[in-house]
């Protein structure tokens, strides 16, 4: 066996040994077991009848079950859906943004991009990213009647990486607009792409 | 949603002028508030991006974002190397004629997980397209859980079939609809990625092997 | 005591047999539920589910199966189930949750970094390549074995395994850094 770790690569093999050192895990567990087994009618050798529902399988559903659970799944998928804000988060005050949206047809320069939060229990909200150097005091937004933030700010064509900060401290993604991942820091991010002939 | 011209000179000014502002600040060197010896090695650092002719802006972009979110300076270099380490791989996978949008979109491509060799499938270029949004796209679904392998070759489907920016656009937008609404993220993807129109004709050789 | 003689004794009535074939094994199937699943609770749960089963349907058990196979059989299953149920939990994926385990470090070599990082690493693979790449490097299963349990042919798994250390290798760099 050996022989065919050395045909993989060096990080690969290094993943490998690591792997494959025991794992902790809890006595309880291994107690809760034996008592479950302790529990159990003693197995003796079962008839074919009962053979689909007690012989491992891959993983399937008994096959007059499948249409109606897969109908079930469904149902419980939608309702999920509808418990939940848009971005997946159970209803609170957590803010909500709107799309931010690219506006005017082609061109260099920049152009005015809105970018909007639902924050109504925000004191202050302002946008950061890579146009403005992180800056949460570079870009307040303005908050409107109905709790929503908005500013705009111009942005060459493009790819831009921006995010919100609420109360100066906390880093809101923009819920509606493509994730930029978090590359370390610990929150993801947002992007919006400026439409236009960029270079 | 489109705004009118005459709001928009206006607000466009007022954040030209908040945005000079800012800019000014940026003349006096941005790193300075990074801690010295992790500044100094973010400077070594982007001296070998510019030697080696890859942005240096993104890596700057990085630091700043981290100092802004008060990471430490240790974390800050680690990022920051990862950053340049994503963009020479990026570089390497697309070629000299990539822009530096899709060069930064292809290493957060990377950094992500994908392979160079996906990106290098991308490269070549359809049409004279832009790779932006298709990665841009390919990168947010990857952060919604599609398994790498489904997203990559999807999106590299489409590309390779024709789609514009709007096509990619269109299908992140109903793909993130139905996972907010509870369906599989892979299958979400491919349900969608159905519907997307094909623009040309599929090409004469043979898709890559699975 | 070999495998098939424990099960023997087990359905004759010596129902302690069975212990021991959970000693043998309970180790092995932990580690794989680990790193398979990246949480310790819900490898936990595997683990009792598995063995649960494996008792319950110890009859169907053929001698001329090897058993490790037969229980892996189980063991892989119920490892894909519980990772579909917790999927539907957690149905909008913010990023790859990077699961500590603080398993307690026993050689000195490795820190208690590496370990964590190996997790992340592994955890990032899509499902099938991290089963397919664990049941061949950390179970050191042949591709034979690794098709009859899990149903999928060989060059299928072989391309799997290769997925694996590509993304894998691509991965390690970016992250051992970190």
């Amino acid at each position: 066996m050996s022989d065919e770790l050395n045909s993989i690569d060096e990080s690969v093999r290094l993943i490998v040994m690591e792997a494959r050192r025991p794992v902790a895990i809890d006595p309880e567990a291994r107690r809760r077991l034996a008592e479950a087994l302790r529990a159990e009618p003693a197995p003796t050798r079962s008839s074919r009848v009962l053979s689909w529902f007690v012989e491992p399988r891959p993983f399937a559903l008994p096959p007059f079950t499948t249409a109606a659970l897969a109908a079930g799944l469904v149902g419980i998928g939608v309702l999920t859906g509808i418990a939940l804000n848009r971005d997946g988060r159970a209803p609170t005050e957590q803010p909500r943004a709107v799309a931010a949206s690219s506006q005017l047809p082609d061109s260099v320069a920049p152009r005015a991009i809105k970018f909007v939060l639902v924050a109504p229990q925000a004191a202050r909200v302002s946008v950061v990213g890579d146009f403005n150097g992180w800056d949460s005091a570079a870009t307040p937004a303005k908050r409107e009647a109905d709790g929503t933030w908005t500013t705009y700010v111009p942005l060459r064509p493009g790819r831009h990486i921006y995010s919100f900060v609420v109360d100066g401290t906390h880093f809101v993604s923009d819920p509606s607009a493509p994730i930029a991942p978090d590359d370390g820091y610990g929150q993801k991010n947002s992007v919006v792409v400026v439409a236009g002939a960029s270079s | 949603m489109k705004a009118h011209p005459g709001r928009l000179a206006s607000a466009l000014l007022l954040t030209l002028m908040l945005a000079s502002g800012a800019s000014a600040q940026e003349g006096r060197d941005p790193l300075m508030r990074l801690e010295r010896t992790a500044r100094y090695s973010v400077e070594v650092l982007m001296d070998s991006a510019r030697l080696m002719g890859l942005p240096t802006r993104p890596i700057e972009s990085k630091v700043l974002e981290g100092l802004s979110k008060n990471a430490s300076p240790r974390l800050i270099l680690a990022v920051a190397r990862n950053v340049f380490r994503s963009l020479r791989d990026a570089r390497a996978a697309l070629g000299p004629k990539a822009t530096l949008d899709e060069l930064d979109a292809a290493a957060s491509a990377l950094r992500v997980g994908m392979t160079q060799s996906e990106l290098g499938q991308l490269g070549r270029s359809q049409h004279g397209k832009l790779l932006t949004v298709p990665l841009v796209v390919l990168v947010d679904l990857i952060s919604r859980g599609v398994p790498r392998d489904t997203a990559s070759q999807t999106i590299f489907q489409l590309w390779q079939r024709g789609a514009a920016d709007d096509d990619f656009l269109g299908l992140w937008r109903g793909v993130e609809r139905d996972i907010v609404s509870g369906a599989d993220p892979g299958a979400a993807l491919l349900n969608r990625a159905r519907q997307v129109p094909s623009r040309e004709p599929p090409p004469v050789s043979p898709p890559r092997p699975e | 005591m070999s495998d098939a003689a424990d099960v023997q004794r087990v359905l004759s009535g010596d129902v302690d047999a069975f212990g021991r074939l959970v000693d043998r094994y309970y180790e092995r199937c932990a580690r794989f539920a680990v790193r398979m699943l990246g949480s310790r609770d819900d490898a936990e749960d595997a683990l009792q589910a598995t063995f649960l089963r494996a008792y319950r349907s110890l009859g169907k058990y053929q001698e001329r199966d090897k058993f490790s196979a037969w229980l892996y059989r189980i063991l892989v299953n119920q490892c894909r189930s519980i990772a579909a149920r917790r999927n539907q939990r957690e149905r909008v994926f913010v990023r790859e949750e990077a699961v500590l385990l603080n398993a307690p470090d026993r050689t000195p070599n490795w820190t208690g970094e590496e370990s964590e990082l190996v997790q992340r690493v592994l955890a990032e693979l899509d499902p099938l390549l991290r089963e397919a790449f664990l049941l061949k490097y950390i179970e050191e299963m042949s591709y034979e074995e690794m098709s009859t349990l899990t149903g999928v042919g060989v060059s299928a798994l072989k391309m799997r395994v290769k997925r694996a250390c590509d993304r894998l290798r691509a991965r390690w760099e970016y992250i051992k850094d970190e």
